[in-house]
């Protein structure tokens, strides 16, 4: 009897849970099948359903909206970052884990100072530094700003490289293996976990950050938005009257492929931030 | 250090001609131990720099005293109808291509005394009869035991141009007077020294930064505490719960919040932001279900307004933003949690169970003691990264006005942290030099804590504990 109990109250606060972390999402849904533009007040589910909605977001760009061209940006920018990204953070963690040289402690020490500055603190001199560089306003200027910096998040990474044993670089050494070989050969395909958590993390920051796009990209075509920017503006005040079901449209179309990806790559992705965390 | 100039000069006392040719010319060297290629790069490097420095950066590092003394104007021509400007100096442009060139020099002394020592390395073993590199085996030995330089070379000029250049012009421009009122090209702006600190810290009348700093840095320090141990907590239990062994379907349960983390905040946080507005879903709900009358004869909501203040109101809103974000911290510490709790070892908890211990006692025996040793550092991180936490604030408050003219008139508002009041700051009010000083600050905080985490958990030889 006292088992059954404990089964039965235990899914059921699951349950209560589970819907309190739904609601938002589900209104997102059920709002972005709705007939009526603007922010419905009055009743959480729509009077008149329709995709509409949706047909507006992909097949009708007008002055304020154009999300097929979002969506590429977004997605050029998503690869690019990634590669660059996962790039510059394997090399970076392999050469501070494997690697013994002058002048790795203190690169270390320096590299957590830096992360310590507001990255808000900085980002209006990037975009000054982006201006001289005559990169600012566009696409390949915020594939810089995004990956350039991700070098220094290395920590997750180079915990994880710490933990494969130091003998296995050793014997591949004394066969006559350059630091080349063993980083691809033998660090690579043992740190799967760690590296599809960078390439997911370093894929998905374009797709979520309104901040520095908004910054970056003064234009106003909407063709040069990205998807987080373009959706952001679209609940201005002056909007959001007319756009909300759409915003919440393009919510769902955004969050469909990050929520499977991150649904199937659950497992990785607790190894990655517990495989750093262990180390400390 | 001291031996890393007795070297450079032990190189150029006992340098043959070719090292000593090389303090002018610095591919000499080489090319006088036959490294031809590797002489020209050297050649060209040093061209480019002093090319660069003499035509470009020493116009702007020769005015980074004064910033710049010759103002913009414009003078209407009547005669070609054109309008012609002056030779004006741009305090922008000589500030930050002043900091960069002296971040070229710098790197470029370290660069030449390198190649010193390293001519002269070369010079030795000449003279011991020993094997000199060829280009190619110089080319073989970068994939190899110099590997890390091809490796750290791109991402550290990466890190130097997004991070480290900007954070010295911002440290730079906490000392400058650049606001709304002097913002080039039309107008300059000029070293203040401290003002700008002081500033921060004085409250009357026409300046109240003081009066706002001490309340948004005391909701701040509270907010990150808050938050991190709320979500924390939040997190563990849940993970607990998840992972009982009476729980079916572990795996659907945890996507369910998984799926929360996916969407990105922009889309979840603006969309809760309108849910709890004045005139949202949330208060026709409260309203019909008599919430809000009740609510008023409690005296919890003053009796002018029709809905319940969620964001809108000092107080209020604190109470709000601190429950949403347990809606969205708990999933990702839910996550991290579910990793460590997985590797608690079984046995400790059976015997544990055989010794006759509570679930209760287990938890607070075991289990948490366990997670902090686990996640200590990670806290202090957590912390640090939720003082920063730009997002749920800023997302959630967008519709926030302030009561206070006092917070009006330094731009912050009431529920701003730290680092918001910095963004408002830059992006609407182009008050860079005050943001500054409150980015400052705010490094400040996080070094101190960071320091303090690390002296605690990391230099404390603690690692073997739970093996």
């Amino acid at each position: 009897m006292k088992k059954a109990w404990n089964i039965i109250w235990k899914h059921g606060l699951l349950i209560i849970l589970s819907v309190i972390w739904m609601i938002p999402i589900l209104w997102l849904f059920v709002t972005s099948l709705s007939g009526y533009k603007g922010i419905n007040t009055m009743h959480f589910f729509p009077q008149e359903w329709t995709l509409d909605n949706y047909k507006q977001l992909f097949f009708e760009p007008d002055t304020v909206a154009n999300f097929p061209a979002w969506f590429k940006n977004s997605m050029i920018i998503g690869c690019f970052v990634c590669l660059i990204s996962t790039f510059f953070v394997l090399g970076v963690s392999y050469a501070l884990s494997c690697m013994r040289f002058r002048g790795r402690k203190q690169l270390m020490s320096f590299s957590i100072i830096l992360g310590m500055f507001p990255g808000v603190l900085s980002m209006i001199a990037i975009y000054f530094v982006m201006k001289l560089v005559g990169l600012s306003d566009s696409i390949v200027g915020l594939i810089v700003v995004y990956s350039g910096a991700s070098g220094l998040g290395y920590l997750i990474c180079k915990g994880f490289f710490d933990t494969i044993p130091a003998s296995l670089r050793e014997s591949a050494k004394l066969e006559g293996a350059s630091q080349l070989t063993i980083f691809t050969r033998i660090v690579i395909p043992l740190s799967k976990p760690i590296i599809v958590y960078t390439v997911i993390n370093s894929f998905l920051a374009p797709w979520m950050d309104f901040v520095m796009a908004k910054l970056m990209i003064k234009s106003k075509n909407p063709v040069d938005w990205t998807v987080a920017m373009g959706l952001y503006k679209l609940v201005e005040r002056t909007l959001v009257g007319n756009y909300f079901s759409v915003f919440c449209a393009g919510g769902i179309i955004v969050a469909i492929p990050i929520s499977v990806l991150f649904v199937i790559m659950q497992k990785f992705y607790v190894e990655g931030i517990t495989g750093g965390a262990v180390k400390g | 250090m001291r031996r890393y100039f007795t070297d450079f000069g032990k190189a150029i006392k006992n340098g043959d001609v070719w090292t000593r040719l090389s303090l002018i010319v610095m591919g000499a060297g080489y090319f006088g131990r036959k490294q031809i290629v590797k002489g020209i790069l050297m050649t060209l490097i040093e061209l480019g720099f002093v090319l660069f420095t003499a035509r470009v950066s020493w116009q702007y590092i020769r005015r980074l005293n004064t910033l710049g003394t010759v103002q913009r104007e414009e003078i209407f021509d009547p005669l070609t109808l054109s309008k012609t400007v002056n030779d004006y100096d741009n305090s922008l442009l000589i500030l930050l291509l002043g900091v960069i060139g002296i971040i070229l020099i710098f790197a470029f002394v370290v660069l030449y005394i390198g190649n010193m020592k390293h001519v002269y390395s070369l010079q030795r073993l000449k003279e011991q009869g020993k094997h000199i590199n060829t280009f190619g085996e110089d080319l073989a030995a970068l994939v190899n035991e110099k590997f890390h330089i091809t490796l750290l070379t791109l991402p550290a000029l990466g890190v130097i141009l997004i991070n480290v250049i900007p954070i010295i012009f911002m440290v730079c421009v906490a000392f400058t007077n650049y606001d709304k009122d002097h913002q080039p090209p039309t107008y300059l702006f000029t070293w203040v020294g401290l003002e700008n600190f002081e500033q921060m810290f004085t409250s009357n009348t026409t300046v109240t930064f003081g009066f706002v700093f001490v309340r948004i840095l005391i909701w701040t320090l509270f907010w990150s505490v808050i938050a991190t141990f709320s979500t924390y907590i939040g997190g563990i239990l849940l993970a607990k719960l998840i992972n009982d062994r009476v729980v079916k379907l572990k795996k659907l349960w945890r996507s369910i919040f998984v799926v929360t983390i996916a969407i990105p905040q922009f889309v979840t946080m603006l969309l809760v932001g309108k849910m709890f507005g004045d005139y949202g879903i949330v208060n026709s709900i409260c309203n019909n279900i008599g919430l809000t009358g009740w609510m008023q004869s409690a005296g919890l909501v003053s009796d002018g307004l029709s809905y319940i203040p969620f964001l809108s109101k000092p107080g209020w809103a604190h109470v709000t933003i601190i429950l949403i974000n347990l809606w969205v911290g708990i999933p990702y510490q839910m996550l991290a949690a579910t990793g460590i709790l997985l590797n608690i070892p079984e046995e400790q908890l059976e015997s544990a169970r055989i010794d006759g211990a509570n679930e209760r006692q287990i938890f607070r025996k075991i289990i948490m003691p366990y997670m902090l040793f686990v996640t200590g550092p990670s806290l202090i991180t957590a912390l640090v990264s939720n003082i920063n936490n730009f997002n749920v604030i800023y997302l959630l408050t967008s519709d926030y006005v302030t009561p206070s003219m006092k917070f009006a008139n330094s731009s912050a508002k009431e529920v701003d942290l730290l680092i918001t009041w910095l963004f408002t700051l830059t992006n609407q009010e182009s008050n860079y030099k005050m943001a500054s000083v409150i980015g400052i600050i705010v490094f400040a905080i996080c070094a101190t804590l960071t320091l303090i985490s690390f002296s605690r958990f990391i230099a404390g030889n603690r690692e073997e504990d739970y093996q």
